[in-house]
């Protein structure tokens, strides 16, 4: 009897756990075949209602403890949810240490931010922009009550959270609001810029200035490839069919406060998460997808333009001659050794950039389904 | 298998008729030097920001030495059998991203015994730090304790306000490795053992003194500094001291000078 009993729990759970699955399997990405499709926690299975209260959620400035920023306040649709600052400012005005990233493809990100290796799931990461404190972004640590008054009493999340959770006795928490907005962030998904349809054999899709650009671009003489890799354009990519985990952080140079490689004590990157000297000024490499359209540059945005990023790379590192930064981070030990410097001619600088400009897709900028529902 | 049950329900009922229970409750206060801190000190040259922390192993000193564990009382909001949340800050005054309950005491059950010590940790255990905090049971799981970024909890989370300057301090463990729900190891646990010899539970109170976490602060300079134990901050390290950490492997180096015992007046 009892073990009868077991054995269909047993089965129960095995049927639960294969719906779920499906559930997860089922989602119609509308990406192109070619594409792989991005992974997806088993705990939180794609769903277009999910999709669509995630992206209510998202351009909600409720969610913030002052009402004045949303999730988009810093991830803004036409600059490739990015902000345009150099570095992003929270609901009390505190400035971010680091420039807003770009969402699109953080799909394929196989970790989040610029230099947190503990952060693989988009669900893990919503979590710090809503409740971080260091500094305070949208600072609603301590009103969790409030988010889960918000999806209760008002009649569209109200309506929307068991439709999106139908398997939860209470939809209306605060781990459901992060799920559905990594949901929605999980399709904005860019594979449409005009290097794409090149590459897809549509010759007269790029010019032939942004061709040699591209030629330029995957030499071993610029070295850009090694870290701007693959279909996103980062070496940290990953996908449902991924079966290693390819994570790439690099110090480009950038700075070298104390002749010894240091970088700004508010920014060194993967070192104030590892502790470990040699990560210092270690940062991952973003996709460049629509890079024409997310300056200001770098982790910091402390690099104003295209032109001044390939300088950068040109020189092989940054020479910062006064200020509290001042040095050369061409000197520092912890560069990377793909950063080693080369020549351009005029021509060339401006083929580069016509190659990285090509990168820019301006459905997902444009795309109603990404866009603000709030202004339909 | 009868025979089993009766050796069980044998072994239960000597575990607690054996070694008599007695209730215990430890108190704690935060001070400043000799001025007893709170968030609403109007008029006083230092009040609280916040003050917030995690405590777990806590264990009596016997009067010759022996260690005895203190089962906390399980009540649904601040305390599990091994760990306990104190929060020391009611969102009043200068504290303004609180909340107005608080928990100022541990209270649990030990065996009766004449202690003559106290012992605990400043920090959660390992296997529960790094649990996923969005399934996490009381007191884990509050998102203002838990450090999303770097993936466990923030063990204290304390702040003072000066007239014009100040200081937070953050502490957690970091340099951990893995992913987020798959943390192997961390390189600086940040765990603080704190033993104060002579406590007597039912007479003496634990004071956590933030001058002393302060010391060689500078709390003058009109710069509010802030601490999130990076091993880059200058202005962790002052702090690292006084709770007794090597700021950059995290492990005990000295007696910690923050968590005494305040003798019943």
């Amino acid at each position: 009897m009892n073990r009868a009993a077991a054995l269909l729990i047993g089965l129960l759970l095995l049927a639960a756990g294969f719906w779920l699955w499906m559930q997860g399997r089922s989602y119609d990405w509308s990406i192109d075949p070619t594409l792989p499709r991005p992974s997806v926690p088993l705990d939180n299975p794609m769903s277009e209602v999910k999709i669509e209260l995630g992206r209510l959620l998202f351009y909600d400035t409720r969610l913030s403890l002052n009402n004045t920023m949303s999730c988009a306040s810093c991830h803004i649709q036409a600059l490739a949810f990015t902000d345009g600052k150099p570095r992003s400012i929270g609901a009390t005005g505190e400035i971010h240490p680091r420039s807003s990233m770009t969402l699109v493809n953080a799909a394929y990100a196989s970790r989040l931010t610029w230099a947190n290796p503990l952060l693989d799931r988009l669900e893990d990461q919503a979590l710090t922009p809503m409740f971080g404190e260091e500094p305070v972004e949208m600072g609603m640590a301590g009103r969790e009550d409030a988010i889960v008054e918000l999806v209760r009493l008002d009649s569209r999340y109200a309506e929307l959270m068991p439709e999106a959770f139908p398997g939860d006795l209470d939809p209306y928490s605060v781990l459901n609001v992060i799920r559905s907005i990594a949901a929605f962030v999980r399709t904005i998904i860019s594979y449409d810029a005009p290097y794409d349809h090149y590459m897809q054999g549509d010759e007269n899709a790029i010019d032939d200035s942004a061709k040699r650009g591209m030629e330029l671009f995957f030499s071993e003489r610029l070295e850009c490839f090694h870290c701007h890799g693959g279909f996103n354009f980062t070496d940290s990519t990953t996908h449902a069919n991924s079966t290693v985990d390819r994570i790439g952080y690099h110090n480009t140079g950038l700075y070298n406060t104390d002749g010894n490689g240091a970088y700004p004590m508010d920014n060194t990157g993967l070192y104030d998460m590892t502790g470990q000297r040699r990560d210092m000024g270690r940062f991952k490499a973003p996709t460049l997808r629509n890079i024409g359209v997310t300056g200001p540059y770098m982790h910091d945005g402390s690099v104003a333009s295209l032109d001044a990023a390939i300088s950068h790379y040109e020189r092989g590192g940054r020479l910062l001659e006064a200020g509290p930064y001042a040095g050369d981070g061409r000197r520092s030990p912890f560069k990377s050794e793909f950063v080693r410097g080369f020549e351009l001619s005029d021509d060339e600088r401006s083929d580069l950039i016509a190659f990285l400009e090509s990168l820019t897709d301006n459905n997902v900028l444009r795309e109603p389904k990404f866009s603000n529902p709030f202004s339909d | 298998m009868l025979r089993r049950s009766v050796v069980l329900l044998l072994t239960i009922f000597l575990a607690n008729c054996g070694e008599p229970s007695t209730k215990v409750a430890i108190p704690f206060v935060p001070v400043f030097g000799t001025r007893i801190l709170d968030c609403d000190n109007a008029g006083s040259a230092v009040q609280l920001t916040d003050l917030r922390l995690y405590v777990s192993n806590v264990q009596l000193i016997t009067r010759s030495g022996e260690l005895v564990d203190v089962r906390l009382d399980v009540d649904g909001r601040w305390q599990q059998p091994d760990l306990a949340l104190l929060d020391f800050e009611d969102g009043s005054g200068a504290c303004a991203n609180g909340t107005s309950d608080t928990s100022m005491s541990l209270r649990g059950f030990a065996e009766r015994a004449d202690y003559r010590g106290l012992q605990f940790t400043l920090g959660v255990p390992f296997q529960r730090n790094h649990a996923d905090p969005l399934q996490a049971e009381v007191p884990l799981g509050d998102p203002a304790m838990h450090w999303h970024w770097r993936g466990g909890y923030k063990f204290l989370r304390a702040g003072i306000r000066t007239d014009d300057d100040g200081f937070w301090i953050h502490l957690g463990s970091t340099g951990c490795e893995g992913t987020v729900r798959n943390i192997t190891a961390c390189r600086s646990p940040n765990r603080v053992t704190v033993r104060l010899d002579e406590f007597v539970p039912g007479i003496d109170t634990v004071a956590i003194d933030l001058e002393a976490l302060l010391t060689d602060t500078d709390l003058v300079d009109g710069v509010a500094n802030d601490c999130s134990s990076g091993p880059a901050e200058e202005s962790c390290e002052a702090p690292f001291r006084a709770l007794g950490l090597d700021l950059h492997d995290g492990n005990a180096r000295d007696q910690q000078l923050v968590f005494r015992r305040k003798v019943a007046n």
